[in-house]
């Protein structure tokens, strides 16, 4: 619940305060030489103290020696959504490896995204059980739309996402004779021009 | 050799067909399973050819295209010739002619373990066999049988490989043995290894005898069974 809203402009590096007087939310950091908060994007510079002093509002929990406002900082242009660990994204698998395959986040949540984003899904988080016995090839093929989730921030080339539950897994993928398949079991789906069977994680729907 | 079922007026069997060319009715044909291989593709109705070629039948119901070609298509059990482009900690890089390079696991040696692990420099030559080769992934190749004995692969050391076609190879590699090894192995010993890439390695005690054999087998391809004795009789007195 906001008390203040300043329409104060701040630039990325530009001092919010001091570390021991506020705490650093989203779009601020503090830096630990000289614990000062600075700001880390551009925008509009939004204080939101703890309602400890208004007994109507439901106070934060688990904060009670921390008394301190938090600042943030919103973007002043709209930007797109960024994928969160623990968010379900949509992606579509560029390449199968043996033990990895890497695919391209389209949309986190309902949103689309506007920037690109790598994941990897490695072979041992396609699915739960049998982990040892994956074949790649029959879970994922490159073109395949995929549903998962995201595991972690990953290393500097990309997050770590993860199929390993019924509901994640391939969506909408395309056989070889061109046309969308359907969905048979969590293993199998169908190209309905050919009758051929292929092998997928599907995702259960 | 026409074909004992002709299932059309005009049968393309073991003729040479071009992509388009529809080559079955499946409508005229009912209540049959056909089998078909690599060059084929189904239309509905019609099967009409992908790949140019010869079109092959086997009874019962097996059809498919059978072309040469420079460039090798990775299929799974295939023996083939690889050269060593690169090593990594798990595995070997090695070119087979295909369109990506093949893995060749550190491990997939008889009696391998992390301890005994081959060298193998830039450049050397392995006869191996093609183990997983999906579209779109690299081939993974493996150094020992199906049992997991060696059984001829792994390295080739000396002498003299050269490049052919794949339909060469796949000639050579028939059974009866084809002709042009046979008039070869009459008068000269040498030891051989066909890949189904397109690779064939020649190895004899004097060198005019691998340049022999190497020539030899370089002309065949298009040459009949009749032929192929004569140019090898022909080579065969230049050198006595």
């Amino acid at each position: 619940m906001r008390e203040k809203e300043e329409l104060v402009m701040v630039t990325p590096g530009e001092v919010l305060g001091k570390a021991s007087e506020l705490k650093a939310g989203r779009g601020a950091y503090v830096a630990t030489h000289n614990n000062t908060v600075y700001a880390s994007l551009t925008g509009r510079r939004s204080l939101n103290p703890p309602p400890s002093d208004s007994p109507d509002k439901v106070p934060p929990p688990s904060d009670s020696p921390d008394k301190r406002p938090t600042v943030e900082v919103t973007g002043h242009k709209a930007h797109g959504a960024v994928p969160v660990p623990g968010s379900i994204v949509i992606a579509r698998v560029a390449k199968v490896m043996a033990r990895m395959a890497s695919a391209d986040i389209m949309c986190v949540g309902s949103k689309s995204v506007r920037e690109k984003f790598s994941g990897i899904i490695r072979h041992q988080d396609i699915r739960a059980t049998e982990i040892d016995k994956v074949d790649m090839h029959s879970s994922f093929r490159p073109g395949d739309i995929v549903r998962a989730s995201i595991l972690s921030l990953g290393d500097a080339r990309a997050y770590y996402l993860s199929t390993a539950k019924n509901e994640l897994g391939v969506v909408s993928a395309e056989s070889t004779a061109g046309a969308t398949m359907v969905p048979i079991s969590w293993t199998e789906m169908q190209c309905p021009l050919t009758g051929q069977i292929e092998q997928r994680k599907v995702a259960k729907v | 050799m026409e074909a004992k079922p002709s299932n059309s007026p005009k049968s393309f069997i073991d003729q040479s067909v071009a992509p388009g060319d529809v080559v079955l009715d499946l409508s005229s044909m009912a209540n049959q399973t056909i089998k078909l291989g690599g060059g084929l593709r189904q239309d509905c109705d019609s099967i009409s050819v992908m790949k140019s070629g010869k079109l092959r039948f086997v009874k019962p119901n097996k059809y498919w295209v059978e072309s040469s070609q420079k460039r090798y298509v990775p299929c799974v059990g295939d023996n083939v010739l690889g050269i060593v482009v690169d090593s990594k900690a798990d595995n070997f890089l090695v070119d087979i002619k295909g369109p990506a390079l093949a893995f060749l696991p550190v491990l997939a040696f008889e009696g391998g373990t992390r301890r005994n692990i081959p060298k193998f420099e830039m450049g050397t030559l392995l006869y191996v066999r093609v183990v997983k080769a999906n579209t779109g992934m690299n081939p993974e190749l493996s150094c020992t049988d199906a049992t997991g004995k060696a059984a001829e692969y792994g390295p080739l050391k000396d002498s003299y490989m050269f490049e052919s076609s794949t339909g060469l190879a796949r000639l050579l590699l028939s059974s009866p043995t084809c002709p042009v090894l046979e008039a070869l192995g009459k008068k000269l010993s040498f030891e051989i290894a066909i890949g189904l890439n397109g690779r064939v390695w020649v190895h004899a005690d004097s060198p005019s005898s691998v340049i022999l054999v190497s020539n030899a087998i370089m002309n065949s391809e298009s040459l009949s069974e009749v032929q192929q004795k004569i140019m090898v009789d022909k080579l065969l007195q230049r050198v006595q």
